[in-house]
């Protein structure tokens, strides 16, 4: 039996603010005096004006040691080495992919930086060259880290580990890059049978558990016959759900958040879990776990 | 599929495809086949225009307004009012609207939406006859894309229906004809009004292939995945347009059952829209922008 | 509406004298009753009947492929050009595509048609356009497009179906690789009666609602693979007759294709006995 269509008024919209009496720190605005004093440097989000420093974007301030950097909620990714993204192949070119890392420019993955198949020890040769768009085509989706960090910004990427490589199948989400808190890890095999890749980009990555890694040389087998089976699917949709409503409502997105929002949500149907006032109360319930363990 | 088949960031790659190719009946937000997202809509959003709604499905997100305004019937149609709609693409939506780039989908949808609302069982033109051959009431009705994240058609025929539905159209006291000159007088009260009749409104539900199985609503994602789409247009019950999007061949075994489908949603997508217009208060807070 | 200013046009407000004669003064019942009397149509034909279908290729000699369609007093010129880069697209897509151009000749219908392409125009060629590109190996060509233009010289109904088939011949002669061969055809709806393959009055009078059900349906089919590649339908139908009216527009769409495959071996013959 399907369900009902759910139709609303706007004057019925439901707050998905979780904010439960905390200090609201201050909130810079572009051009807004942060500093007078000469003795700062000069981070992200800020600029310098007659020894005066100002905000350049919206946001807070956070100040390490000396380093005085105004952090926007919203904003593109601004790459780091090191770290663990997830991105789309958006052009083929000569000896390089061009990949969609959502930051704010295009990033690179030299053929070089990848594992090809039949070991890692191989020179590459024109053939693979040529090759390039059977190994990675347009629109395919790759886990990466980044190697290096250009003059421009633009980030150059590898793959130079089984954990990395392209995705099989599974599901995109994309949140804010800074909803994600950097961790340890940003792979998790969580004990619901769903595995998942934070990007510190903001795209996170949702796909069964695969246990066969001997097989997965440099990440370019992919498996298309294999048929999720129903639970399976069931569970990927209930944390791309529970994602989406803790993006929405602003929690940072790591393994327990996500864990305690998939607990929180079993006690609602698949299909509700899309209401706004289910996932505002999700989003809710897992805020409060997360400060009660904290605490403890 | 419907447009933005160029967009580069948000090409799906054959493998995610496979994931998406729906062989249980759950779809990667959960939802199943039949299911619809939840909606938002509010009416009397406008306040230059004389009737208007907004309509957010999702990431979706179109505004409707129409005008009124009084002009000559087409000579071969002497008895009957015009309707025209309108669609603008705005950039704001996506940068590939930009220029002329929404144009085909703008053509698209509004000549879906003037074949649906064509046939005199499903929207009385002659209604809008102020004085035959002479003077006829002209409704413009606008829609602007704000936002476009799948399943357009749907969206903006209920805006559509929703905006129809809250238009008023200002009462005529007297006509004087003077050889060629037409005097019209309207009412000078605001509230003497009469509403439109839009129960046989058509909504369009848009019925998507992906694989060998049809679902409704896709999002932005899956109608990348879908090699193509029949839109039909439901009034009374009645389907009134049929038309598809995207490039795919059906079946006609397929073509029926997307049919029969379209149509059971569309009842019940006109019960939802019904019931949510009955809620409407008069005076209440408009929600646009809260 | 943008105005053309490069041509002269007719002035705005001119109404074809047609609308000022009798036959104008009727009601549409009476006039819709004068189009079929006891059964048999204005022409002569039963209901179900087709026209006569005559088909050509090789009309235009610059063309890569050419056909021209005669369907009873509706005639249609078709015309394929040879693959072309796709103009302002910088990316890389992996299928071709086809570009349509539907245009109405000035003279083509009782009233006179503008040089630009109006909406009605701009629609027919959309459907066109998806009607041929679900039978064309685009994948043949990635990067490219073919230009397939169709000008109709005279409207006597049924005119976009007329050339969606023609145009799928075009195509075959052009030598472009296609999965099938593609035949649509026409019915008009009014209460019980429905006419295959109506003339220009019958579709007419069935767009408008004298009866409650009433409606235009276009069907384009794939001959060999049985698909619908597509289907457009406008007026106030219910389910039962629409899906009748696919089982049976499907028949007919068949029975034209023998003349397609006709007309497409006579073309090749021809060129073998040339030389």
């Amino acid at each position: 039996m399907p369900q009902k269509i759910q139709m609303r008024l706007a004057s019925n919209r439901v707050d998905t603010s979780v904010v439960i009496n905390r200090d609201i720190p201050a909130i810079y605005t572009p051009g807004q005096i942060i500093s007078n004093q000469n003795e700062f440097l000069r981070g992200h989000g800020t600029y310098e004006e007659n020894g005066q420093l100002k905000a350049s974007v919206a946001g807070v301030r956070e100040k390490v040691d000396i380093l005085i950097s105004v952090r926007p909620l919203k904003s593109r990714y601004h790459g780091k080495v090191g770290d663990v993204v997830v991105g789309r192949i958006i052009e083929v070119q000569q000896k390089r992919w061009k990949v969609n890392t959502n930051s704010i420019l295009d990033s690179v993955l030299l053929i070089s930086s990848v594992n090809l198949p039949g070991g890692e020890l191989r020179r590459r040769s024109a053939e693979d060259e040529h090759m390039m768009r059977k190994y990675l085509q347009e629109g395919d989706l790759i886990s990466a880290e980044v190697q290096s960090v250009y003059s421009d910004g633009s980030l150059s990427l590898h793959t130079r580990s089984l954990k990395y490589g392209k995705l099989g199948q599974g599901v995109l989400v994309k949140v804010f890059p800074s909803l994600i808190k950097i961790s340890k890890t940003h792979f998790h095999n969580l004990s619901i049978g769903v595995s998942l890749i934070l990007g510190t980009n903001g795209f996170i990555w949702i796909c069964p558990i695969i246990n066969n890694t001997e097989e997965n040389v440099g990440g370019f087998v992919q498996n298309l016959e294999e048929v999720v089976p129903k639970s399976i699917r069931a569970t990927m949709a209930r944390i791309r759900n529970c994602i989406l409503a803790l993006a929405q409502s602003k929690v940072m997105l790591f393994d327990s958040s996500i864990t305690y929002a998939y607990e929180e949500s079993t006690k609602y149907t698949l299909a509700e879990l899309l209401l706004p006032e289910v996932m505002a109360d999700v989003a809710l319930s897992t805020q409060q776990k997360l400060i009660l363990s904290e605490t403890e | 599929m419907l447009i933005l088949s160029s967009e580069k960031t948000d090409n799906p790659a054959r493998i995610e495809r496979t994931y998406y190719l729906i062989s249980e009946n759950i779809r990667i937000d959960g939802r199943e086949r039949e299911d619809y997202r939840p909606m938002e809509i509010e009416t009397d959003v406008v306040s230059h225009a004389f009737g208007s709604s907004r309509l957010r499905l999702a990431n979706t997100d179109v505004l409707v307004a129409v005008k009124i305004e009084v002009d000559a019937p087409y000579p071969e149609r002497p008895l009957e009012g015009k309707l025209e709609f309108f669609v603008d693409c705005s950039a704001n939506a996506t940068p590939e609207f930009e220029g002329r780039g929404g144009e085909e989908l703008a053509v698209e949808l509004s000549n879906c939406l003037s074949s649906a609302y064509r046939s005199e069982e499903v929207f009385n033109l002659k209604k809008l006859c102020i004085m035959k051959g002479r003077k006829c009431w002209k409704l413009y009705v606008d829609i602007l894309l704000l936002e476009v994240g799948g399943n357009l058609f749907d969206a903006v025929s209920i805006a559509v229906k929703a905006a129809l539905w809250n238009t008023q159209i200002p009462k005529i006291k007297s006509i004087n004809v003077d050889g060629s000159n037409i005097d019209i007088q309207v009412c000078d009260d605001i509230f003497s009004c009469t509403k439109l009749d839009v129960t046989g409104a058509p909504l369009m539900v848009t019925v998507c292939k992906i694989g060998d199985k049809c679902i409704v609503d896709p999002n932005a994602a899956e109608e990348q995945c879908s090699v193509g789409a029949v839109v039909v247009a439901v009034s009374r019950g009645n389907i009134c347009t049929i038309s598809q999007t995207g490039t795919g061949s059906f079946h006609p075994d397929t073509f029926k059952s997307c049919l029969i489908l379209g149509i059971s949603v569309a009842q019940r997508l006109e019960d939802s829209l019904t019931e949510t217009l009955g809620e409407i208060k008069a005076n209440q807070d408009v929600g646009f922008l809260k | 509406m943008p105005v053309d200013h490069k041509r002269i046009n007719a002035p705005e407000s001119a109404v074809p004298y047609k609308l000022f004669t009798k036959l104008n003064t009727e009601s549409l019942k009476e006039q819709y009753q004068k189009a079929i009397r006891d059964g048999i149509r204005v022409d002569g034909r039963k209901p179900s009947e087709h026209r006569k279908i005559f088909l050509k290729t090789g009309i235009v000699a610059h063309a890569k492929g050419s056909a021209y369609i005669e369907q009873g007093n509706t005639k249609v010129v078709t015309s394929v050009f040879d693959p072309r880069e796709i103009p302002n697209r910088t990316d890389y897509c992996l299928k071709g595509e086809i570009y349509c151009e539907f245009k109405f000749a000035p003279f083509s219908c009782p009233k006179r048609r503008l040089h630009q392409q109006d909406s009605q125009e701009k629609e027919c060629s959309a459907i066109m356009k998806k009607a041929l590109e679900a039978v064309v190996c685009r994948e043949e060509f990635p990067n490219f497009q073919v230009d397939v233009y169709a000008l109709v010289l005279h409207n006597d109904g049924s005119a976009l179906s007329a050339a969606v088939t023609a145009a799928g011949v075009a195509l075959a002669s052009a030598g472009i690789p296609m999965f099938d061969i593609i035949t649509s055809s026409t019915l008009a709806i009014q209460g019980e009666h429905s006419l295959f393959d109506p003339n220009f009055r019958e579709e007419l009078l069935s767009e408008i609602a004298i009866e409650k059900e009433h409606g235009v349906v276009i069907l384009c089919v794939t001959s060999t693979h049985q698909q619908i590649s597509h289907f457009h339908q406008t007026g106030n139908l219910q389910l039962n007759t629409i899906t009748q009216s696919i089982d049976t527009l499907h028949n007919t769409c068949k029975e034209i294709v023998p003349v397609v495959q006709k007309c497409l071996v006579k073309s090749v013959l021809s060129v073998i006995s040339e030389s």
